[in-house]
């Protein structure tokens, strides 16, 4: 090993690694831009909640495209060293293959994050794998959320398969795929937007190989892994050693079943291992997460708070373990449902950080008002056609030193809201108010940021179903060193009557014609001891 | 005012930027240009002029009363915003949303950093008021427009001080009545306040980006009216009794008062001239598709010109916390023309990364203390550095030898910074520093090009700026594009796009509905509305309408995306009998884009603009700067292109005989900049002086 590592530093000094490590980059983000642009997909285009990765013949990433959501560090290569153990080992991969899947366990851990792997060759010969993920349009089942009962009520699943064999396409998979999920057309199209953006990253990639006379990426690949993994354990050795322990409540259902989350963070050396033992089971609601998952939402704060700079690849993520016992709602298995798995993952910054402020309190931000909040729509307008609208709402954001946390900001995951008008012109509805809950973050040196009230009316004349998920209506972002907690969520419906009603935390209700829903978001926690 | 014979035309140029305020002179009957060039003046800029103007109106035996159109550009707008110091501006919007402007989008421009700051509004929350009224997304009224609330909020804030109100109110695109009654009492009850309504500054659907519109042009309009004004008294007093012309982002001029009205359009001005001034060359040497690219002291700039058209956006961002970053600035949705922008220019620092790799910029050295061969105390390597230790620069002649460079300090600091410590040779490390800018330029252009659905390699290259010639071969020739132009004049080359271009409105609606179920009597009843508007502005700016053109253009999108593409329509009338064609136009230009099309899925149209435009000038320049020497080879010098030293000839640009051709490499020297053409290169230098390279 070590004599691999001296003669690739030799192959690729300073600077030429440099440009050939940008260009793989570029050649990853070229392939997404096209995917974003071309997706139909509101969750892929406006959140940028897909991945586009290279990587080499062992399924190690080399370069994942930079706009990107945090859901998917780690899961492409993950998956494809999967592909290649349990399903189609080395020898069998063609030219002209393309392999799909939305198995959870295997890709980013809910059924309409669809993974598309294309192999690479060169001169008949395997050289690599490129893959990308993103959110289909629709995936069967019943709407997104966390009301499914179980899996099986998520839609369609699909297990590891050629969806090309050899450059022909698989009629029985599209078949199957189209007459299984609502707006077929969007989803058909989006999955063939995967596969071009894959074709579009391998050309790119022949053009730099050509230019630069490469016949492999292998001494390239272990070049780029050496350093990022040499940056990443050189950050962490500066952090004092030590076990770390943080105990960190949240809503679970937000009626009878809360959930607590107990993480043990452990630094040794120039190593990070993270352990969620003590964590709540598996929940009856849809918000159950699997281990790939939890490990890209749990490496992502640790990347924030070590090394953000650093590029995202194998090396990046070789010094981080994540372990949690099987079964619990952070290692899930089947048949729990995992729709709104993303409740649970915005969430694990919280114990995380909890646990990392103990070690390097400098470099971390108290609690934010998360997880997003995210509302489903759908329903009938007056006319008889029907609408689907998504609604994301962000929390205020947590105090940092030396920084006030800003009011209503996404973290960890990135989603922009949909405009008042937007959402007016497409759902019958009338928006009554967005605006800041002055005083709802936490004091502080650095306070944290204000959350948001938004309430919208029905306005039409039948009934909207909603889905809610939402999260802080029980607890509060903590504060850290002396800062104080963010106030509460509080979620409610006002009747037509001008009377309060309950509506499910996380869950399916109908908004009646001239029913209100009205929202107030969570603060974020202050950070430091307020002056006087 | 009366037309007059185009041939009788002069027309002038001004760009005011940070440091120079350029000039061009263009004499339509000789086809001459002239340039000047003088120091910007602070903190009254019109003084610079001024002095500029007198100068080469003298040098020329000129007089400013022969100046029949002056075109106007100037960062004043952009640097208002960037350093805050527009007027005091208050917020007046639907009660219940305040605080929009605020919240945003919710989103952050850097995942990974912890310590993100976001732009702050440039309305405080103390400044931002709620009026009780509704309007409902069809446009009708839900509850009316509260007058005495209007009239109170008002009397209020102007005794705070407050200079410019900002009027945004929730779905005003669809109906503006209550937005323009607010305006009304305004200028009957309170005339010393600027305002600006949201359904006159960008009248489309989104509330966030266009309140943030809104509120920034009301916060620049008060100083912008001023100097404006000023610079009509002064250049009256100076003689001047032609058409003052101002240039905004999308390339296109506008006249004083919709340069007062509307300031944020001047936001890129510059910038756009830059782009226009590629196009004028396009026309001169007949190429249709160009990159323009455009690399100075601290970026790099990059721009599509496709069919003799500037690519234009409606996505743009003002005063960015982080420069580089998309999203960390405060929107304005204008048009603008589409150019990327990175931190790589002459100025930028190469440095090791925490991972031991080289890179460079985005940090500059600007040009205090400037690049270590500037010999003005800095010791950092940059780009300029590199350029000179590979013999690409002449440290006798930057500038035309106004500035000596020294050599010394440029390898010191590369040794000691990146040489030494990577145990590699000065050479070595400055090529590498050269190779990686050029990597990261080529890299951008590329990912903007393909963004467009367009292959570079059918574009030619249009470089400009102090170092664009400089390193333009190399990133040409990793674009794969088969041409590279390094223009005449690129000392003032913004001003100089100032003069090519049209003056031209462009008028907005949203008006959302799916092709099928469009009300085609209503929508022509808009067009015809805009266009009337637009044929109005222009008549005012001297243009009848009997020389106008005017161009529709929807915004589209298949219905249940997010993003709209700007689309083209064949003329101006429209009806159900246009969906055909509109259908197919839409799916064009999405197969273009996008490599693939939707078919069975509804198309929908946003946002209708009608751009009515003026004459476009024919310009016929002729060669007008006389050099010193009396051959065009100036000698030779050892430059190191990669593996060794080259005995490499060097050439002066302005002795250059048209049709001579010569192979690289070489070197051309000119005042401004050096072309560098290395072993793949043909160059040509054509009638007009322009340096041609072929590329194989």
């Amino acid at each position: 090993m070590s004599m691999k590592r001296k003669k690739s530093s030799l192959t690729f000094d300073a600077i030429e690694l440099s440009i050939l490590w940008s260009r793989l980059i570029s050649l990853v983000d070229e392939a997404g831009t096209t995917l974003q642009r071309t997706a139909f997909s509101s969750v892929t285009r406006e959140s940028a909640d897909f991945a586009v990765v290279l990587m080499d013949t062992k399924g190690q990433s080399l370069a994942q495209s930079s706009v990107s959501v945090p859901s998917f560090l780690g899961v492409m290569p993950f998956l494809v060293k999967a592909l290649i153990k349990d399903h189609f080992p080395l020898p069998t991969w063609k030219e002209g293959d393309v392999v799909i899947t939305n198995d959870p366990w295997l890709c980013a851990g809910h059924k309409p994050d669809i993974g598309i792997v294309t192999p690479i060759f060169r001169k008949k010969k395997l050289i690599g794998f490129i893959g990308c993920i993103a959110h289909s349009p629709d995936i069967g089942g019943t709407l997104w959320g966390a009301g499914a009962r179980d899996f099986y009520e998520e839609g369609l699943y699909l297990p590891p398969m050629k969806l090309f064999d050899g450059g022909v396409r698989n009629e029985t998979i599209f078949l199957l795929i189209s007459s299984n999920v609502r707006a077929s057309r969007q989803t058909i199209g989006d999955i063939l937007a995967q596969v071009a953006a894959n074709d579009q990253g391998i050309r790119g990639l022949h053009r730099m190989m050509d230019e630069n006379n490469l016949d492999t990426i292998d001494e390239l690949g272990a070049s780029i892994i050496q350093s990022s993994e040499k940056a990443m354990r050189d950050a962490i050795r500066k952090a004092p050693d030590g076990v770390y322990r943080s105990v960190y409540h949240a809503d679970g259902d937000g009626i009878k079943e809360a959930i607590q989350f107990v993480c043990t963070l452990t630094i040794r050396g120039d190593e990070i291992e993270v352990d969620y033992d003590g964590t709540s089971p598996a929940h009856s609601l849809a918000i159950n997460a699997v281990l790939n998952y939890v490990f890209a939402y749990t490496a992502y704060p640790i990347k924030c708070v070590f090394s953000p700079e650093v590029p995202n690849n194998e090396g990046s993520f070789r010094p981080i373990r994540v372990t949690a016992p099987e079964g619990c709602l952070l290692n899930a298995k089947k048949p729990s449902p995992l729709g709104a798995r993303n409740v649970t993952g915005n969430l694990l910054h919280g114990p995380v950080m909890k646990a990392l402020s103990q070690a390097v309190p400098d470099q971390v931000q108290a609690d934010c008002g998360a997880a997003v909040w995210v509302m489903v729509l759908s329903g009938r307008r007056n006319d008889g056609s029907e609408y689907v609208e998504y609604l994301f709402l962000a929390g205020g954001y947590g105090g940092r030193k030396g920084l006030a946390g800003p009011p209503t900001l996404c973290y960890p995951t990135n989603v922009a809201n949909v405009p008042i008008e937007v959402f007016e012109h497409d759902a019958p509805v009338l928006v009554t108010e967005k605006s800041l809950i002055k005083g709802s973050g936490g004091t502080g040196k650095y306070p944290g940021g204000d959350g948001q009230r938004f309430a919208y009316k029905n306005i039409g004349t039948l009934p909207i179903h909603i889905s809610n998920v939402t999260e802080k209506i029980n607890h509060q972002a903590y504060g850290l060193l002396g800062g104080s907690s963010g106030k509460k969520g509080n979620l409610y419906v006002r009747t037509a009557a001008g009377k309060k009603r309950f509506t499910p935390p996380k869950g399916h209700d109908y908004l009646q014609p001239g029913e209100e829903l009205v929202m107030e978001l969570p603060g974020g926690g202050g950070y430091g001891k307020p002056k006087g | 005012m009366g037309e007059k014979n185009i041939i009788d035309c002069m027309k002038l140029g001004i760009d005011i930027g940070g440091t120079f305020t350029d000039l061009v002179l263009l004499e339509p009957r000789s086809g001459k240009l002239f340039f000047g060039k003088t120091l910007t003046t602070y903190p009254d800029p019109t003084r610079g002029i001024l002095n500029g103007l007198q100068e080469l109106m003298s040098l020329h035996g000129k007089s400013v009363a022969e100046v029949t159109t002056l075109i106007h550009g100037t960062t004043l707008v952009t640097n208002a915003i960037i350093e805050r110091k527009g007027a005091l501006t208050a917020l007046l919007t639907t009660s219940g949303f305040e605080d929009v402007l605020e919240i945003g989008r919710e989103m952050r421009y850097d995942i990974y950093d912890v310590f993100i700051r976001m732009p702050a509004p440039l309305v405080p929350a103390s400044l931002r008021f709620g009026i009780r009224e509704r309007v409902h997304a069809t446009g009708k009224v839900i509850q009316p427009l509260d007058e005495r609330e209007v009239v109170k909020t008002l009397r209020a804030l102007v005794n705070k001080g407050v200079r410019a109100v900002a009027v945004s109110l929730l779905h005003s695109y669809a109906n503006p009545a209550h937005e323009k009654r607010i305006g009304e009492i305004i200028r009957t009850q309170f005339p010393t306040l600027a305002y600006s309504l949201s359904s006159e500054i960008m009248p489309e659907i989104r509330e966030y980006e266009r309140t943030s519109a809104t509120a920034m042009n009301a916060y620049v309009q008060p100083l912008t009216s001023h100097y404006l004004s000023q610079l009509e008294t002064i250049l009256g007093d100076a003689g001047f009794k032609g058409q003052l012309h101002i240039m905004n982002s999308a390339g296109r001029l506008t006249t004083i008062q919709g340069a007062g009205k509307a300031p944020i359009q001047l936001l890129e001005s510059g910038p756009a001239g830059g782009t226009m001034a590629g196009i004028f060359f396009g026309e001169l040497l007949k190429k249709k598709n160009l990159v323009a690219f455009d690399m100075g002291g601290t970026t790099a700039k990059a721009s599509i010109i496709r069919n003799g058209q500037p690519e234009i956006t409606n996505h743009f961002e003002a005063a960015r916390e982080k420069r580089f970053k998309k999203g960390s600035g405060l929107p304005v949705r204008i048009p603008v023309i589409d150019m990327i922008e990175i931190g790589a220019g002459g100025g930028s620092i190469a440095h090791l990364n925490h991972l031991g790799l080289l890179t460079v910029g985005p940090e500059s050295a600007a040009s205090q203390p400037g690049p270590a061969c500037y010999n003005r105390g800095g010791d950092l390597p940059t780009v300029t550095d590199a350029d000179l230790v590979l013999g690409f620069l002449n440290e006798g002649y930057f500038l035309g030898g106004t500035m000596k460079l020294s050599r010394e300090k440029a390898r010191a600091a590369i040794k000691k910074h990146i040489a030494a410590p990577l145990g590699i040779s000065i050479e070595q490390a400055a090529w590498g520093i050269h190779r990686l800018v050029n990597e990261n330029m080529a890299n951008a252009a590329r990912v903007h090009i393909i963004e467009k659905g367009l292959d570079p390699r059918h574009f030619s290259m249009m470089a400009f700026g102090g170092a664009g010639p400089v390193h333009a071969y190399h990133v040409a020739r990793q674009l794969n594009a088969p041409q590279l132009i390094v223009p005449a004049g690129a000392g003032v080359l913004s001003a100089l796009g100032f003069l090519v271009s049209p003056i031209a409105t462009e008028e907005i609606t949203s008006y959302i509905s799916t092709l099928q179920q469009i009300n085609w009597t209503h929508l022509q009843k808009i067009l015809e509305s805009m266009t009337e508007k637009g044929r109005q502005f222009l008549a005012k700016a001297g243009v009848p309408s009997t020389r106008t053109k005017v161009k529709v253009v929807a915004d589209m999108r298949y219905a249940g995306q997010g993003h709209e593409i700007s689309v083209s329509l064949p003329g101006s009338k429209l009806s159900a009998a246009s969906i055909p064609a509109i259908t197919r136009s839409f799916r064009e230009e999405y197969r273009l884009r996008y490599g693939r099309d939707m078919e069975g899925i509804p198309i929908e149209a946003v946002t209708w603009r009608v751009l009515v435009s003026g004459p476009k000038t024919a310009l016929h320049p002729k060669q007008s700067v006389v050099g010193k020497h009396t051959l065009p080879l100036k000698g030779k010098r050892k430059v190191y292109w990669g593996k060794k030293y080259v005995f490499t000839p060097v050439y002066d640009r302005y002795l250059l005989k048209p049709g001579q051709r010569i192979k690289g490499p070489c070197i051309i020297e000119e005042f401004e900049s050096t072309t560098i053409i290395g072993e793949h290169g043909v160059v040509t230098s054509d009638q007009y002086n322009n340096l041609v390279i072929e590329l194989s």
